[in-house]
């Protein structure tokens, strides 16, 4: 059986992600907020890419327009081989599961459900036969160090046991991208250290991870760090 | 799919259990309402089955006004195509109740009183013969509820009268009849020759709806009601009493939808974070209207199951204590119970539509920055 996260990560890693002058303008009222201005990067095959900047400056934005919850005002940002601002309303749903994992700052598990079930419900949407979805999902969180926290409610975890929950979440539908952001937000230091490892160990078996943060410490783990200040972002030299 | 929208109704139990009571009073008003409404109504289209063929012919002032009286059986004999006629006299049993029982003394004349009740049948003993005077025939009810049998006493205003036959039960007004000698109903209330209205019976061959405009043109300070006037007559009450019925049981079940919706709404509220991380790992909208509509379904389901077996309990309770008085009587059909429960989806389906569109239209990264 192959890895079940992610591939083999080959030397010659290829890019996976190529955003080209993304931008995203809010009104709010009559007056226009340039959350994004023509964004521009790219995203080699299992990067762990730190996004830095201050809060208001865009980041979740960009990720937004990444995982296709939002849409671009302008640019383009093609995803392995899918042109992401192209994407279709009705398709968009099918993108997020076949090439997004999402990893939010507040978990956001479904409070109702087990840690088993929550990986599940990612897989259910794509309509994976039961049987494989619980094996997979069981197998997931095995990995992740919740082998004996598969029938716990969220409730019953910690911010760290929650939070490798939503990776296993993230990760259930083998993504070509997780977008993760601001993961270790409101965990302790010990917590956000093992996420990090977590991170770390999925980019060295080739998954590909956008991880927005405010912390140095998680940032210098990561293998490359771009800045975000006032919408703009760029990994070009003559930026 | 099925699993996730169970697991929301039931891991908000007081809410739910509230929702859902407010669906089953409505359904529950939907059953008791509809059984006095199929008890009305089988009663009306048995009774129809076996007095169809006949014409009713009156005096022109009513039947209360007095004028018609045992010479003009003659006069409607004489008119062509009338094989057989004959007068009834026609009253309340239980004066001291109004006649609110439904119980009816039917004076007829012995001879014909086969013929009259026809397609009734005898269960036990024979018609009224030429010749009886103070016996009587008695319909199933009366039977039951004074525990008579052929050869008791019935007392009928303070005179005895010697039961000779029991009619068969009929689900009609028959089984509430208590029928004598025209003669003696005549002399027992006394009311000279009057009678109430007269039977015409139509030749097989002529059609009953044009001999009754023949009777009424023929015999003067007549009119007429044929079959087919009777039905749509009959029909007519039994229309409103079922306007009346029905509209109260839905005025109740869609109090009980309100309820959903009202629940629905507050959940799709409360949940708008959920919908945003569904939306986000990737459910379609089909899901989420699924999910949205399907809890509103299954809260009308249960609350339809829930109503309906108390309903059903209700109207057992009720029929059990009527059945002394017989005033009126709930009948449950199959008819009734998959209205009901088709009732009860329908409105749970339908005020979960508008929740659930508006989950299914959130905004993912609205719904994710909801609190
Ligand atoms: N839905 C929206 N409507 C209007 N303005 C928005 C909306 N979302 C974000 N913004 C604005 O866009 C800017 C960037 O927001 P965001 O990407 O959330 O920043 P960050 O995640 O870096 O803190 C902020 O100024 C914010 O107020
Ligand atoms: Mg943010």
């Amino acid at each position: 059986m192959p890895d079940i996260i992610g591939g083999e990560a080959g030397p010659e890693k290829e890019i996976i992600l190529k955003v080209e002058n993304l931008s995203r303008t809010y009104m709010q009222g009559k007056v226009p907020v340039h959350a994004l201005r023509s964004a521009c990067l790219e995203v080699r095959k299992g990067e762990l890419l730190a996004i830095m900047g201050p809060s208001g400056s865009g980041k979740s934005t960009l990720l937004a327009l990444l995982g296709t919850l939002e849409k671009a005002s302008g640019g383009k940002a093609l995803l392995d081989g899918v042109e992401l601002t192209e994407v279709p309303e009705k398709l968009q749903p099918r993108i997020r599961r076949e090439k997004i994992g999402f990893v939010f700052q507040h978990y956001n598990l479904i409070p109702t459900l087990s840690a088993l079930e929550n990986v599940e419900l990612a897989l259910r949407f794509s309509g994976v036969s039961k049987k494989e979805r619980k094996e997979r999902a069981k197998a997931l969180l095995e990995e992740l160090g919740l082998g004996d926290r598969l029938t716990h409610k969220p409730t019953e975890l910690s911010g760290g046991e929650q939070q490798r929950v939503s990776i296993a979440r993230a990760l259930a539908n083998r993504p070509a991208l997780i977008l993760a952001d601001e993961p270790t937000g409101e965990v302790d230091t010990k917590t956000r250290d093992s996420i990090v490892r977590v991170f770390k160990s999925l980019s060295e078996k080739g998954q590909t991870i956008i991880v927005v943060t405010h912390d140095p410490d998680v940032a210098k783990e990561c293998s490359r760090v771009l800045r975000i200040v006032d919408g703009r972002i760029s990994d070009r030299k003559d930026f | 799919m099925f699993d996730l929208i169970v697991r929301n109704v039931t891991s908000r139990k007081v809410r739910s259990t509230l929702t859902i009571c407010g669906i089953a009073l409505g359904i529950f008003a939907v059953i008791v309402m509809g059984a006095m409404s199929e008890n009305f109504h089988q009663t009306f289209e048995r009774s129809m089955g076996v007095t169809s063929d006949k014409i009713r012919v009156f005096a022109e002032s009513g039947v209360f006004g007095g004028g018609l009286t045992d010479d003009r059986v003659s006069d409607v004999l004489r008119v062509a195509g009338v094989k057989d006629a004959y007068g009834l006299l026609m009253t309340t049993f239980d004066e001291d109740k109004m006649g609110m029982t439904g119980k009816q003394i039917l004076g007829v004349p012995p001879e014909k009183s086969s013929v009259a009740l026809s397609p009734v049948e005898l269960k036990a003993g024979r018609f009224l013969s030429p010749g009886d005077s103070y016996h009587v025939v008695v319909g199933s009810n009366i039977k039951r509820e004074y525990g008579l049998g052929v050869g008791s006493k019935f007392e009928i205003h303070d005179k005895y009268f010697n039961v000779v036959g029991v009619l068969d039960y009929t689900g009609s007004i028959f089984d509430n009849a208590v029928i004598i000698p025209l003669e003696t109903a005549q002399d027992l209330y006394n009311v000279g020759d009057s009678i109430s209205y007269i039977f015409a019976v139509p030749d097989e061959r002529l059609d009953a709806e044009l001999l009754s405009k023949r009777i009424e043109l023929s015999v003067k300070g007549t009119t007429t009601l044929s079959p087919g006037e009777l039905r749509t007559q009959a029909q007519q009450s039994f229309m409103i009493f079922s306007v009346i019925t029905i509209s109260s049981g839905l005025l109740a079940a869609i109090i009980g939808g309100l309820c959903v919706m009202n629940t629905m709404l507050m959940s799709v509220a409360e949940r708008t974070r959920e919908f945003g991380i569904l939306k986000a790992i990737g459910a379609e909208t089909k899901d989420i209207l699924l999910l949205t509509l399907g809890e509103a379904c299954c809260m009308g389901l249960l609350g339809g199951v829930l109503g309906v077996l108390v309903g059903i309990g209700a109207v057992g309770l009720m029929n059990t204590w009527l059945e002394k008085t017989r005033i009126v009587l709930f009948l449950i059909t199959p008819r009734l119970l998959i209205i009901a429960m088709g009732f009860a989806l329908f409105i749970g389906a339908l005020s979960g539509l508008y929740p659930a569109y508006r989950a299914s239209k959130m905004s993912p990264m609205e719904a994710l920055k909801h609190a």
